[in-house]
């Protein structure tokens, strides 16, 4: 009779937490979708993009021998075909975990970190050293593509965030103002203090929040009205007052 | 309860086990609740699974060898010559690509290799490396949701003891560094340990959320349409409560098919 009992018990409890799971809101799911979204640069694209698709899939079952362009390839491309490349395609690999999975009510946060940009794809050394040797002709292709698209893709917010590209931080914000939809450009600010270890926001309750001991990559704290003015004014702050 | 009482009959069964061959933990047929009410790449449902056997340990550089020795199969990272390493001093999730690496060096030439660790878990293999060996040694991985019950040990909870994360201590070879820039190992171990070397789950199944991240077959809820990406769950030594946090029940993570990390291994199913 116990064991009939606990099994009843059990039966109405898994039925009762399965109705738990609540399906996240259109807009919210619609929201990590906009958050992921690269920006492809027009820049060579046909032809970059054919190298790209000959390095990642060979016929229907298997992937080719490596992922990143032969030396002479890279070398071969243009400047701004190799701007392309690298923001179209990671050529080193990423590990298993995702550090940002889709969250309940996206479109109301301001996570720490920014999702990633290419999956299980990473950029590679080259790829990076080709940021940080062109910062301003990358940068300045960066501008010439947000005006004309309208948007900053992951890409091109992990490019600017791996270069530290403060110089940015005007441009974001008007960006930003527009709409005020894309919070992973605070993101970004937040981003660019961390690095930059700038001291009214690492004693802040928000850094606290977002990048302190009991942090993790998905992290985040609510976006309102308050914690936008005030990452807003702390970056003004920073920029302001930023030496290079 | 009936199911329990099956398992832990199954448990007292015979675990015997060479060098050569892991241990098994058979699970019975049944329902089993999976998943998180939280979560929304794996929400919680309702599966029937048949029986199936575990195996109780991650697959060992020892067994790799046998297969290696016995076929000669070469593996995506001795092929490609783009394993991807770890040493301390790098940034979150920045690993390094190197050309020396492989299974029998899983960091680097430069970083040792497994003549002292055949008893550790194999790394440095890619997924279709780990389902080269199941097919020469007639076994298989384990699906996601096989994996995720075997892990769960007939628990609800985001841990297979409860929610309290504090206690993976003592069943997990993990990160406990604030960062990876300087070396921990406070729990012994800074990259692999020898199987087995943590307590296992209450059915007998080691190191499920940590040591290495262990390959799944089958696609995610979340995978695109024709996506060839793979899964693999659990946790590994590089992982910390500061960086994906994923060394749980729950999360699936997502990894080229042909890449090949020093966190990375699998268990076996027949």
């Amino acid at each position: 009779m116990k064991i009939l009992l606990t099994g009843l018990l059990l039966s109405v409890s898994l039925f009762a937490n399965a109705q738990d799971y609540k399906e996240p809101s259109k807009e919210s799911q619609e929201y990590g979708v906009y958050r992921s979204k690269v920006t492809i640069p027009p820049y060579g694209l046909p032809k970059v993009k054919a190298m790209v698709s000959g390095l990642e899939l060979e016929g229907d079952n298997d992937y080719n021998e490596t992922a990143a362009l032969t030396a002479k390839a890279w070398n071969a491309l243009s400047f701004r075909e190799k701007f392309t490349y690298c923001m179209i395609h990671g050529e080193n690999f990423s590990q298993n975990c995702d550090a940002s999975p889709p969250v309940q009510d996206e479109q109301k946060k301001v996570f720490g970190q920014l999702p990633s940009a290419f999956g299980e794809f990473s950029w590679s050394d080259r790829q990076l050293k080709f940021f940080n040797d062109n910062q301003d002709s990358v940068l300045a292709l960066i501008r010439e593509s947000v005006n004309r698209s309208k948007r900053v893709g992951v890409n091109y917010k992990e490019a600017i965030v791996a270069m530290n590209a403060v110089e940015m931080i005007p441009f974001l914000e008007e960006v930003y103002l527009k709409d005020k939809k894309d919070h992973d450009i605070l993101t970004i600010f937040l981003l660019l203090m961390k690095e930059n270890k700038y001291a009214p926001f690492l004693s802040s309750v928000s850094y606290k929040k977002l990048y302190g001991n009991d942090s993790d990559y998905g992290t985040y704290i609510d976006f309102n009205s308050a914690n936008e003015a005030l990452i807003l004014q702390r970056v003004n702050d920073f920029y302001k007052n930023y030496k290079k | 309860m009936i199911r329990y009482l099956l398992i832990i009959a199954s448990l007292l069964g015979s675990m015997h086990t060479t060098a050569q061959q892991p241990a098994f933990v058979t699970i019975p047929a049944a329902r089993y609740v999976v998943g998180d009410s939280n979560s929304i790449n794996n929400p919680i449902r309702t599966i029937v699974l048949d029986s199936f056997q575990i195996s109780a340990t991650e697959i060992t550089n020892e067994q790799f060898a046998a297969f290696v020795q016995a076929t000669g199969y070469i593996t995506d990272a001795e092929r490609r010559h783009d394993a991807m390493v770890f040493e301390p001093g790098l940034p979150e999730y920045k690993w390094i690509k190197d050309s020396t690496a492989s299974w029998r060096f899983p960091n680097g030439r430069s970083r040792g290799d497994i003549t002292e660790k055949m008893n550790h878990p194999v790394t440095t293999i890619s997924y279709r490396d780990a389902v080269a060996f199941c097919e020469w040694a007639g076994y298989r991985l384990p699906t996601l949701d096989e994996w995720e019950v075997a892990a769960r040990a007939g628990s609800r909870t985001r841990y297979f003891w409860g929610n309290n994360r504090d206690e993976i201590k003592r069943y997990a070879n993990l990160w406990y560094g604030r960062d990876h820039l300087t070396a921990d190992s406070s729990d012994g171990f800074m990259y692999t340990a020898p199987v087995g070397s943590f307590a296992p789950n209450p059915w007998g199944l080691y190191d499920v959320y940590g040591n290495v991240f262990e390959f799944c077959q089958g696609h995610a809820k979340f995978d695109k349409p024709g996506s060839k990406v793979v899964h693999a769950r659990g946790g590994s030594w590089w992982c910390s409560k500061n960086s994906c946090n994923y060394f749980n029940s729950v999360d699936i993570g997502t990894v080229h098919p042909h890449a090949s990390f020093s966190n990375q291994g699998f268990r076996v199913v027949r």
